[in-house]
């Protein structure tokens, strides 16, 4: 007896009821959730059986109708098309001017800082203002490239099926750049100054410094902000809602907002469901990325 | 032994006597009602009053937010905590009627020497009605008609006192009215993709022969290749596709569109931003003396089946009926009934466009009413898009939405 109370006061038992706490409030606050969005998604349910837990199962049905649907496909490409050009966006623009940053110049941390500003911003309001600079008719992104002679005609960003998408992807990239940035501008300056002063002295270019110690020293924290750039992107709601609603046509429409529309729109719970189910499993692979690229960090 | 037996009856009569009149006096019936109006809108005026006269009913009030009031109705009433009243989105309405949700007002009404339904337009008490019988009392409505700038049509040597009639004048018009080199857009509507964009070609498609139930009428694909003449064509801005109707109508209040379909609402903004003379006409009909048809909002009262005290939400009902005639003076919103008159405003542009809004409710029809209503209305909003993008034929696109919507009506 003396031995269980003095285990939890000091000794396993401590450590173990540290860590049941956060566990048992992941697991009310995500893993019931989880748990409870796969099971909808066998299971026939409408708005009135929305408070009951005992609804008709039927199997795989919700997934075999979701995937005869005309728009499944198209959606799962927009997905696919932006999460990859967000992610590459955000991460080259980010490591571009966390490189830049690095060289130190006068007023670098204080014009870093002013970056971060398009992180805090609430995504609504990021895309209402986008939806203002990539409006058709008075849009200001139209006027710049107009006047640069980049087009002739004006763009219809929004409502043309061929850029709708891409719309989307270039407010994405905005907002996600600085937080790519940071990430990457604390990776950069975890690396030893020694290592490039004796490659200098060996007679190394600034380009195979970088390709031979800045990139692989950097290569977990590379791992956890795409992993983490996958998980942001596929949670991006906001800009979509603001921007193109998911249209015209579904063309800029992806799996986050769709979801949401089949369940809150179209009140079809049990497909919103299965849709959330097939981003589970892409968010739980970044996870895995994440969680195996920044394991070396935790020393104890 | 049976002097107590008797004791207990007298005292089992006494109370039954006594207690309605004790309730009545003592404990007030509350009444819970929830709607999304605002502090200067109907709802929780008319409650505030409502409980100055002391019936014996008091009545709560709870606002809710537009995209919360299907979940928030349903949450509630799933787990057993639904209000008595609510106000609930026309299209909507069906889906609980339909479901039992809703109670079955058609005997009070039948009773009732305030709710009368040969009252109110045909539009709103269809969208009521289930399988024949009331499920609730229109609570306001809209609808949509041609705004034009009658300066605009000056200019361009159009008669501004004869805005046109039918879809070709329209096109015509919004030809000569389009002017490029000075931001001009003949036409300003909304074909979004959402209830807006339904709400806004079901019309079209119901002057024409069309309907929810038969969208790919020949008709029907007239009026979606017609739209698709005006975004081809630039006569409108392709940010149609995109834009609500509040957004629309803003750039004919700047004067970036010499025509906008749009409702009501506009009215107020329009009087405070536009600077140029303007007014209103009917929905242009397919060709001279076609049906006419109109889209039909706003919101319904229902009471909800589970509720404890159906008479006393019926009475609160009635009081918000008798109230119907302040509807326009005090909140601006239209009345859903035809022997209404409303008063003059003493503004000259508010009141000839009213009496043309007025006119165009007569052929306003519900949207469904279906209890799959948003599945329908996806299906249209979906080919609406297709065809106004070009990836599909208008004829393409409205099978395909009339395949869609076989399925959900079965």
């Amino acid at each position: 007896m003396k031995r269980i109370l003095s285990s939890i006061t000091d000794g396993r038992g401590f450590d173990i009821g540290l860590v049941s706490l956060p566990l048992a409030f992941l697991f009310v606050l995500s893993g019931l959730p989880l748990v409870y969005n796969v099971v909808m998604s066998f299971q026939e349910v409408d708005m009135f059986s929305l408070g009951s837990f005992s609804r008709p199962f039927v199997g795989f049905k919700n997934y075999i109708d979701l995937f005869a649907q005309p728009e499944t496909w198209p959606i799962l490409l927009n997905t696919a098309i932006f999460v990859t050009a967000s992610i590459a966006g955000q991460f080259l623009i980010g490591f571009g001017l966390a490189l830049f940053f690095w060289v130190n110049f006068p007023g670098a941390s204080w014009l870093r800082g002013l970056f971060l500003v398009s992180w805090v911003m609430p995504g609504l309001v990021v895309g209402a203002i986008w939806n203002w600079i990539l409006s058709g008719d008075f849009g200001v992104l139209n006027f710049l490239l107009r006047e640069t002679g980049v087009i002739s005609g004006n763009i219809f960003w929004r409502s043309d099926p061929n850029y709708s998408l891409w719309a989307v992807i270039i407010a994405n990239i905005w907002l996600g750049t600085s937080f790519n940035m940071i990430l990457l501008s604390v990776g950069l300056s975890g690396i030893p100054k020694d290592l490039y002063e004796a490659a200098e002295l060996d007679g190394a270019n600034a380009f195979q410094r970088f390709w031979t110690i800045t990139l692989p020293m950097m290569r977990s924290t590379i791992g956890a902000i795409v992993a983490l750039g996958l998980i942001f992107t596929l949670q991006q709601f906001d800009l979509f809602a603001a921007i193109t609603s998911g249209g015209p046509n579904n063309t800029s429409n992806v799996t986050q907002y769709w979801a949401w529309d089949l369940s809150f729109r179209q009140y079809d719970f049990a497909k919103g469901a299965t849709i959330s189910v097939i981003m589970i499993v892409f968010v739980m692979f970044a996870s895995v990325v994440y969680v195996r690229s920044t394991r070396h960090e935790v020393r104890g | 032994m049976s002097i107590r037996k008797y004791a207990m009856l007298g005292a089992f009569a006494l109370a039954s006597v006594s207690l309605p009149a004790l309730s009545a006096s003592a404990e007030d019936v509350t009444i819970s009602v929830w709607s999304l109006d605002r502090d200067i809108q109907p709802a929780p005026n008319l409650i505030k009053d409502f409980n100055k006269m002391n019936t014996g009913i008091k009545v709560e009030y709870r606002q809710i937010q537009f995209d919360d009031v299907v979940s928030e109705a349903m949450r509630a009433y799933s787990t057993g905590q639904a209000p008595d009243i609510i106000a609930v989105d026309n299209p909507e309405h069906a889906l609980f009627a339909s479901r039992g949700a809703f109670l079955d007002l058609s005997e009070m009404i039948a009773k009732s020497s305030v709710v009368k339904p040969e009252n109110y337009f045909k539009g709103p008490l269809a969208s009521v009605t289930w399988d024949g019988k009331y499920y609730g009392i229109p609570k306001a409505t809209n609808t949509i008609a041609l705004y034009y700038n009658k300066d605009m049509f000056k200019a361009k040597g159009l008669d501004p006192n004869k805005p046109p009639q039918t879809w070709d004048e329209l096109v015509e018009a919004a030809r000569k009215l389009t002017d490029p080199a000075q931001n001009v857009y003949g036409i300003t509507f909304s074909a979004k993709a959402n209830e807006e964009g339904t709400f806004q070609f079901l019309p079209w498609a119901q002057m024409a022969g069309g309907g929810y139930d038969n969208i790919n009428a020949e008709g029907a694909v007239k009026a979606l290749d017609v739209w698709k003449t005006i975004i081809d064509e630039k006569l409108a801005s392709p940010d149609t596709l995109t834009r609500s109707q509040w957004d629309a109508t803003g750039t004919f209040n700047s004067g970036n569109a010499a025509m906008a379909i749009s409702g009501p609402w506009e009215i107020d903004r329009m009087l405070a931003e536009a600077k140029f003379d303007w007014g209103v006409a009917l929905l242009p009909v397919p060709e001279a003396g076609a049906e006419r048809s109109s889209a039909m909002g706003d919101f319904n009262w229902a009471v909800f089946a589970n509720t404890e005290h159906p008479e006393e939400a019926f009475k609160v009902l009635e009081y918000f009926v008798s109230q119907d005639d302040r509807m326009f003076k005090d909140f601006g919103q239209l009345p859903p009934r035809s022997d209404i008159a409303i008063p003059a405003t003493g503004e000259p542009k508010k009141d000839a466009a009213l009496q043309v809004f007025v006119e165009q409710l007569k052929y306003a029809k519900p949207r469904g009413p279906h209890p799959a209503w948003p599945k329908i209305s996806k299906a249209i909003q979906d080919a609406i898009q297709a065809a106004l993008t070009g990836q599909m034929s208008s004829k393409e696109a409205l099978d395909q939405a009339a395949e869609k919507i076989k399925a959900v009506l079965g």
